[in-house]
């Protein structure tokens, strides 16, 4: 299962939101090249492998558009 | 492979595609925070009734959550959410609304109901103005800030602490947040709605729109950090006197205890005149 998932067509957009983008610590997003349906550019993720799951940006998106997998367990435990 | 799903899309109303909100507006943190909540604490949207007024944080629950959701006359949703109380006690009941309907028109219902001290969540969602109607200047505008109303800057003293007011008033639980603590705003959610009386949260939440852009205290992500710039903890404040408190935000529970509940003591005092129960003097009551 993916990490994150961006819901394109609830985004309102990084140029006037951009809070995802704000409150993530690594560099996982970056705008969108292309516009969402509303016309507003969402986020892309571009370095899945750098998110560490802390959830900030699902929890601070006013547009519930984010999603992010729950921590998976360190490598060897189960 | 299963596709990764928002845990509270379930909590909205399936013929609402999204928030009325503006792009990047606090609400929809807020709204989040609520669900967060009530998911946290195991609870069902049937185990609610939520009350709003009129403003723009007023449609956090209308029609977003697909719940029970009164959608009021601007200023008395604490007035519906009473009488809701009375006649369903068995029902979780919230308010959620802004600073204008609740603080302005409202502001006397938010006394009375929190002196009564009445079982109920109240959410105060404060971005320091009237966003829905145009960004006219309210009662908890800071002074001298330029308004659609107000050109030149407002005049008067406004609001500060509306938390304290409601410590006054004599509320049960009262807690404040801005939209930079979602993590803290959940916790002190999920405290309110199990507390047996009135249970008061303020929550400071950027208006990019018609605050930050005309006021030119910058966009969402600006004003974010404005307020975690400028917020300090209870404790820390302890140790600032009132200048250097000036401009500060001070975030936290401030109050937490448990006193005699309105509708508790009605219902009591109904078994009391049925004679369903014997009458007890209780001295200290009176
Ligand atoms: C009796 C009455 N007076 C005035 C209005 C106009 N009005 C609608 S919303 C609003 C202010 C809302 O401010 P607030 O509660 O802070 O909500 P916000 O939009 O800022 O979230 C006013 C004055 C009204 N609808 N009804
Ligand atoms: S006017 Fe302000 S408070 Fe209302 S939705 Fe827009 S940003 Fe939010
Ligand atoms: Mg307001």
């Amino acid at each position: 299962m993916d990490t994150l998932r961006i819901y394109d067509e609830l985004c309102k957009g990084v140029e006037e939101c951009g809070i995802c983008i704000y409150v993530c610590k690594e560099e996982v997003f970056r705008p969108s090249e292309t516009l969402n349906q509303k016309g507003y550019r969402p986020p892309v993720i571009v370095n899945e492998d750098l998110c560490t799951q802390c959830e900030n940006c699902m929890i601070f998106c006013p547009d519930l558009a984010v999603v992010v997998s729950e921590k998976k367990r360190k490598k060897g435990s189960k | 492979m299963n596709e990764l799903v928002h845990p509270y899309h379930c909590f909205i109303r399936p013929t609402v595609t999204h928030t009325t909100f503006c792009p990047g507006c606090g609400d929809g943190t807020v709204a989040q925070s609520i669900l967060r909540a009530i998911d946290g604490l195991g609870m069902d949207m049937d185990d609610f009734v939520f009350v709003s007024g009129i403003g723009c944080a007023a449609w956090i629950p209308s029609p977003f959550f697909n719940a029970d959701v009164l959608h009021t006359t601007h200023g008395r949703p604490i007035a519906f959410a009473f009488g809701i109380k009375m006649g369903l006690p068995d029902k979780k009941v919230m308010v959620v609304s802004g600073d204008g309907d609740l603080v302005a028109i409202g502001g006397n219902h938010l006394i009375q109901n929190a002196r009564r001290n009445i079982e109920m969540t109240v959410i105060c969602v404060n971005n320091g103005i009237y966003g829905m109607t145009g960004g006219q200047a309210a009662p908890t505008t800071p002074m001298g800030v330029k308004t659609t109303t107000t050109p030149y800057g407002t005049f008067e003293n406004f609001f500060e602490d509306i938390s304290g007011l409601v410590i006054a008033a004599g509320a049960s639980f009262v807690a404040r947040w801005t939209t930079a603590h979602p993590r803290q705003l959940t916790n002190s959610i999920k405290k309110a709605i199990q507390k047996k009386g009135f249970a008061f949260i303020e929550v400071l939440s950027q208006c990019p729109v018609q605050f930050g852009r005309k006021m030119g205290t910058g966009n969402a992500v600006q004003m974010l950090e404005d307020y975690k710039k400028r917020s300090i903890s209870i404790k820390e404040a302890k140790k600032l006197s009132p200048e250097e408190l000036r401009d500060r935000i001070v975030v936290g529970e401030f109050v937490d205890l448990d006193k005699p509940e309105m509708v508790e003591e009605v219902t009591r005092m109904i078994r009391r005149a049925s004679g369903e129960v014997q009458e007890v003097v209780d001295a200290g009551r009176g």
